[in-house]
């Protein structure tokens, strides 16, 4: 398959990366016959397909995701938490005696798995995952940006719990929640995660952030990198 | 009339409000800053060619930029020897989520008319020398300030931009006759920098120039505005709920000091005293 | 009342009041993400004309009952501050300043994939800091930027400029003083990944030849400014800035 790009190149919405109409994947679109990039992104190839890794960009809601979000309504249908952008989920209830079982509140904050995304809006589970998220800081990123925060098979994420001793729950849709020991760790986690979001695509941020995030922690932490990101 | 619906309003975020409070009972805030501690600020005039003056203010992420333009007219009846000034403001839809496109609504038109009385009231500019002809001919000023992007706290840098515009701004020259003096300009003549303080109040605690995130979980705010020799020139409790009686020495005192050190870097930055720039 | 007297705008060499030749562009300054707080934002100048431009989406649509099932709303607001011209202009939306959003709305429309997000709305805001010449093609060409620097997904980038008739002759990018007092004004927006236009407007009379001149010298200059545009927005994503 022709291709006209570099993989990892930073391409601009309009710039043509292929001439194989039949392998267009995420961020791109076709025209007669050719794949044009939608969006600024990396471009890559995965799964066969011509792909660009969009930079910034809204949380698209795919059933599987676990979210963090914030109850905006309670309706007798069900609980209404905000996700960010343009997405308002929806908790669905059996009944009343649900609703007041789960007592929450609008201004509370909860973590849930996306059921489905579709016609009927985005669909929250009420199973053994879902969490009313009682303290903590609640931050809020790129959704673009979480799978880096998570890192390959969630390295990155579990460096920074264990070097800053915080917990550290992340929803796919770019809400983040750091709850520490102390407000300097949980300041060093925040401060960390900031610098993950701004500095996201570049070449060895794994190490940069175990230095940075060491440093504010005051520690010197010998963190085993082999299995990094 | 134009109000907004309680729905409407951001709700507050518990978690966030509770952390907040607990981070000030340690003497620290959600941003790393001390309660007593104000976001970086910037300024920079001149910013405008086409305006008299212009001043692009930024403390934190909230960026004001005001522009003011003059224009010679009839005084007030009641006041025949002095110029006259009007203050405007527009909370861009740019600037925030919850700034909706239109006319101003109740905070836009509570912002200007605030920065207006701190203007006034310091007696920020001489406005008899911006008299012309008693009575005929006087110079008016327009001041228009613009919410561009907005992280929390727009009265400060409101009225530090408006007066960094003052400052900076220069008005064609005009005879006692009320004829054009050709290539020559003159300053606004300023007698004092009034500034203010905005102020957020959670159970007991206080903490200056909120952020954004931290507005959202205040009990209350208010903004005071001071002249350089401390008298209080503007009082605005620009929000909802209570401010405990016993607060509000602590409030006046804390305003001062923060008042005066952003003075401090107004003079610095802006200068009162300052040549002629080269005329538009 | 003075008497207004019309200024020579080009000179026997083809020199212009500012010293630009026929088909010289003003000076430049593209950048995206300027503001924080929308979704993505971007500022252009082009001489002395200044521009912002920010996007907020895509969001919820309110009021509900006109979201659009199969797709988003784009909506424009094109507007000036009341100190970027020489007169001051009055609060509030003029008739020009309605026209212009609607203009630039419709072309940005045009690029926009609309259908990935149904039932939202994506706000363009454009806020004209100092006019002096070219605003709705300054404004249009930060408004595709911004939305760009936001994620939403595009056709591609569009590039605006406008071109003029003084004296008589074609002119690139007319400032403040030359649409004033020129014979016509003509703002043109190009998507140059397709090469099709997306917005036109002309203000004046042209002969059909001069109209196919100005075209031309449109799309030279479009391909600069285009330039300039990716530029920006390389910088902003290409380099992996240290801020520790």
């Amino acid at each position: 398959m022709p291709i006209y790009f570099n993989d990892r190149e930073i391409v601009l919405p309009g710039q043509l990366l292929s001439d194989d109409d039949r392998r267009a994947g995420k961020g791109t679109y076709v025209m007669d016959g050719k794949v044009y990039a939608s969006t600024v992104g990396a471009a890559t190839i995965r799964d066969g397909k011509v792909e660009v890794i969009t930079f910034s960009g809204p949380y698209r809601p795919t059933a599987g995701d676990m979210v963090i979000g914030v109850v905006s309504d309670i309706k007798p249908i069900g609980v209404e938490v905000d996700l960010g952008g343009h997405v308002t989920a929806l908790l669905k209830v059996k009944n009343i005696k649900e609703l007041t079982s789960l007592d929450l509140k609008v201004g509370d904050v909860v973590y849930a798995r996306v059921a489905s995304s579709g016609l009927k809006g985005v669909l929250l589970e009420l199973n053994e995952q879902f969490k009313k998220i009682n303290e903590g800081v609640l931050l809020r990123m790129t959704p673009t940006k979480i799978p880096r925060l998570i890192g390959k098979k969630g390295s990155m994420i579990n460096m920074l719990k264990k070097i800053t001793g915080c917990n550290i729950m992340v929803g796919t849709n770019g809400f983040v929640i750091v709850n520490g020991p102390s407000p300097a760790k949980e300041f060093a986690a925040i401060s960390a995660i900031r610098l993950i979001e701004r500095e996201a695509h570049s070449q060895g941020l794994t190490d940069k952030v175990i230095a940075y995030v060491s440093k504010l922690v005051g520690s010197e932490v010998m963190y085993d990198t082999s299995d990094k990101a | 009339m134009s109000f907004l619906p309680l729905k409407e309003r951001s709700f507050t975020v518990k978690i966030m409000s509770e952390k907040i409070y607990k981070l000030l009972q340690q003497g620290k805030r959600i941003d790393e800053r001390t309660p007593y501690e104000f976001r970086k600020i910037t300024m920079q005039t001149n910013v405008v060619e086409k305006a008299n003056g212009s001043a692009l203010v930024s403390v934190g992420s909230t960026r004001i930029l005001t522009g003011i333009k003059v224009e010679l007219g009839t005084p007030y009846s009641d006041r025949p020897n002095e110029g006259v000034f009007s203050v405007n403001a527009e909370l861009l839809p740019l600037a925030s989520k919850s700034f909706e496109p239109g006319p101003p609504d109740e905070r836009g038109i509570e912002l200007a008319r605030v920065v207006d009385r701190c203007i006034r009231e310091g007696k920020a500019i001489d406005l008899e020398k911006l008299c012309i002809i008693p009575g005929k001919l006087v110079y008016i000023l327009y001041i228009d300030i613009y919410v561009l992007d907005y992280d929390g706290n727009y009265f400060d840098p409101s009225v530090i931009s408006a007066m960094a515009a003052l400052a900076t701004c220069t008005i064609p020259k005009y005879s006692a006759t009320g004829e054009r003096v050709e290539g020559e300009y003159m300053r606004v003549p300023i007698r004092d920098v009034p500034l203010s303080s905005t102020i957020g109040i959670i159970k007991d605690k206080l903490l200056v120039d909120p952020c954004l995130v931290e507005e959202n979980s205040l009990d209350t705010s208010i903004v005071v505005c001071m002249d350089s020799a401390s008298n209080v020139v503007a009082i605005q409790k620009n929000s909802p709920g209570h401010i405990p009686l016993s607060l509000m020495e602590s409030i006046i005192n804390v305003a001062e000091e923060q008042i005066s050190r952003i003075r401090t870097q107004f003079k610095e930055v802006i200068g009162i005293e300052k040549e002629g720039r080269e005329h538009c | 009342m003075t008497q207004v007297i019309k200024p020579k705008l080009i000179d026997e060499n083809g020199r212009r009041l500012d010293g630009r030749g026929p088909t010289d562009l003003r000076p430049m300054k593209i950048e995206v993400s300027v503001l924080e707080k929308s979704d993505g934002s971007a500022y252009v100048e082009l001489g002395k004309t200044k521009v912002y431009a920010a996007v907020y989406g895509p969001k919820e649509a309110h009021p509900k009952h006109l979201a659009i099932p199969d797709r988003a709303i784009l909506n424009c607001r094109y507007h000036m501050t009341s100190f970027s011209t020489d007169e001051r202009k009055i609060l509030g939306m003029t008739r020009r300043e309605i026209e212009l959003s609607k203009v630039i709305r419709e072309a940005l429309e045009s690029v926009v994939f609309l259908e990935e997000f149904p039932r939202s709305a994506i706000d363009v805001f454009i806020e004209v800091v100092q006019a002096d010449g070219g605003t709705r093609t300054a404004g249009l060409t930060a408004a595709s930027l911004a939305l760009a620097d936001a994620g939403i997904p595009m056709r591609g980038l569009i590039a605006a400029v406008a071109v003029g008739k003084v004296d008589g002759t074609i002119i690139l990018d007319p400032s403040d003083i030359e649409d004033k007092y020129g014979e016509a004004d003509m703002p043109i927006g190009i998507a140059p990944g397709s090469n099709t236009i997306v917005l036109l407007q002309l203000n004046g009379k042209m002969t059909k030849d001069e109209f196919k001149q100005g075209l031309e010298l449109a799309q030279m200059g479009i391909q600069k400014i285009y330039q300039a545009q990716r530029e920006a927005l390389r910088r902003k994503y290409g380099a992996s800035v240290t801020e520790v």
